[in-house]
């Protein structure tokens, strides 16, 4: 233990001035709203637009785009900050990647469609640059900032409308699948155990277990709840044996609600952005 | 008695199991050789564009024969290279590979630098959309390499620190080779492609 500590400090010395270095880039604001001005260059129709655009889109195929303007993302790269922009705000659904962000840095005059690993496909490197080169560019260059980010975001839209996806139903949290089994899991265990050990015991570890496969596979909170609930159905093995089934599959059913509020970023009207979406550098940039 | 005494060994065995670092060491282990995966199929997108890259270029600038010979010979010698996981046990087959991977790179920079010399190149829609598919890619290959660098970085820490080395070293696992900082250098000045 007392390494341990020695370690953590040590790691903090080296971590600590690296950390600093990364305080002195752009901050990425907070995921809460599909667009996000920091430029002020938008009208508030196109504003509008563009968010009611998104939103649908993201209630009939469940892609995420996003809109965020910056001033400036220097001393970064516009590629290097928008990487890390997507990291942290995981647009698109979990597995399904499927989301895709529009940066423009207005005082760098730069421009980048960042795209999903699962669109890289449909939405491939020469289109995102067309979209830029031909859509997008020209009204820039024009002066029309607000016209050129409308129309880009109609574009990406519009392509990605023709792609076939899973539809938006199929729900992003797929560890949830896992929490049932796990479950089912760790109460024939505990059973199994509780007859050999006596009920008390087979509970404990049978709880104990759960909660740390589950800590491995899932969140803490997931993790806790499964263990307490396989802890509290074994416990019922004592009395009766009727009934548990039941009983299980409530406990089961209310817990899954209650997990599975903890998404990504922010919410507002028709569902949450940022479901989980991975990104690996696709997409195009362009400058005027 | 003699039950709790068992039921106590299999929790002392299942937290020291976690404690020691095992599953840490595991799971990194295999972080970074996802990491290491995306890093090879990124090179190898590249080096896939670069045949019809030049091929486009010598329409417009066939006397520039030096150039695009270059770039051929070194994407011969970067894909002839063994990439599988097999290399990050081996210090010299990675440095090998990185090598071959930064000339590469430096290769084709020149390349699609000379083809700034010709407008009716540069016009060209074939060509327009190659550049825009190196450019990705190029960013492709910075984003897998970050993100090795990083898996690499989670990796080494573990296993040298106490008390996982002890387990790293009971199991067998060794530090694992990550790119250099002269490396990052080479990566800064790959091709930046601009479309003023």
């Amino acid at each position: 233990m007392k390494y341990r500590h020695l370690f953590i400090t040590l790691l903090m010395s080296v971590v600590a001035p690296l950390h600093m270095a990364v305080a002195q880039f752009v901050p990425i604001p907070p995921l809460t709203e599909p667009v996000i001005d920091q430029a002020g260059v938008l009208s508030s129709t196109a504003r509008g637009d563009i968010e009611r655009e998104v939103r649908a889109l993201k209630e009939e195929k469940g892609s995420e785009v996003a809109v965020l303007i910056v001033p400036s993302t220097k001393p970064e790269e516009i590629e290097q900050f928008s990487i890390r922009v997507v990291e942290r705000w995981k647009l698109g659904r979990k597995g399904i990647d499927d989301g895709v962000l529009l940066l423009v840095a207005v005082q760098d005059r730069r421009v980048r469609i960042e795209v999903g690993r699962g669109l890289e496909g449909d939405v491939p490197d020469v289109k995102a640059f067309r979209i830029i080169d031909e859509v997008i560019l020209p009204q820039f260059k024009a002066g029309n900032i607000s016209g050129g980010i409308r129309a880009g975001v109609e574009a990406i839209v519009g392509l990605i409308r023709g792609v076939d996806l899973p539809p938006p139903a199929a729900t992003d949290d797929s560890a949830a699948d896992l929490y049932f089994p796990l479950a089912v899991f760790g109460y024939v265990a505990g059973a199994l155990l509780g007859s050999l050990f006596g009920i008390l015991i087979g509970a404990g570890i049978a709880g104990v277990g759960t909660f740390l496969i589950g800590y491995t596979l899932f969140s803490l909170a997931a993790a806790i709840g499964l263990g307490v609930l396989v802890l509290v159905l074994v416990l019922l093995l004592r009395g009766t044996h009727g009934g548990v089934g039941d009983r299980g599959y409530r406990g089961g059913t209310s817990y899954g609600g209650r997990t599975s509020s903890g998404g990504f970023g922010g919410s507002f009207g028709g569902g949450s952005f940022g479901s989980g979406g991975s990104f690996s550098g696709g997409g195009s940039s362009g400058r005027w | 008695m003699k039950r709790i005494l068992i039921a106590l060994m299999t929790c002392v065995t299942l937290l020291s199991m976690g404690g020691c670092g095992y599953n840490t060491i595991q799971q990194q282990d295999e972080q970074v050789t996802a990491a290491w995966s995306d890093v090879v199929n990124q090179y190898k997108r590249r080096a896939d564009l670069i045949p019809n890259l030049v091929n486009v270029v010598k329409g417009y600038a066939a006397h520039e024969e030096e150039v695009l010979t270059k770039v051929t010979e070194a994407r011969t010698k970067a894909t002839s290279l063994t990439a599988d996981a097999s290399v990050l046990a081996n210090d010299e087959a990675f440095k090998r590979f990185q090598e071959a991977q930064s000339a590469l790179s430096g290769s084709l920079s020149r390349l699609l630098a000379i083809a700034e010399n010709y407008p009716q190149l540069k016009a060209d829609g074939n060509f327009r959309d190659l550049q825009a598919q190196i450019e990705g890619t190029e960013n492709r290959i910075t984003v897998a390499r970050t993100r090795y660098i990083e898996a690499v970085r989670a990796y080494n820490i573990t296993i040298r620190s106490f008390p996982s080395n002890l387990t790293a070293k009971m199991f067998g696992y060794a530090v694992k080779p990550n790119f250099t900082v002269e490396n990052e250098k080479a990566i800064a000045e790959a091709p930046k492609v601009t479309f003023d």
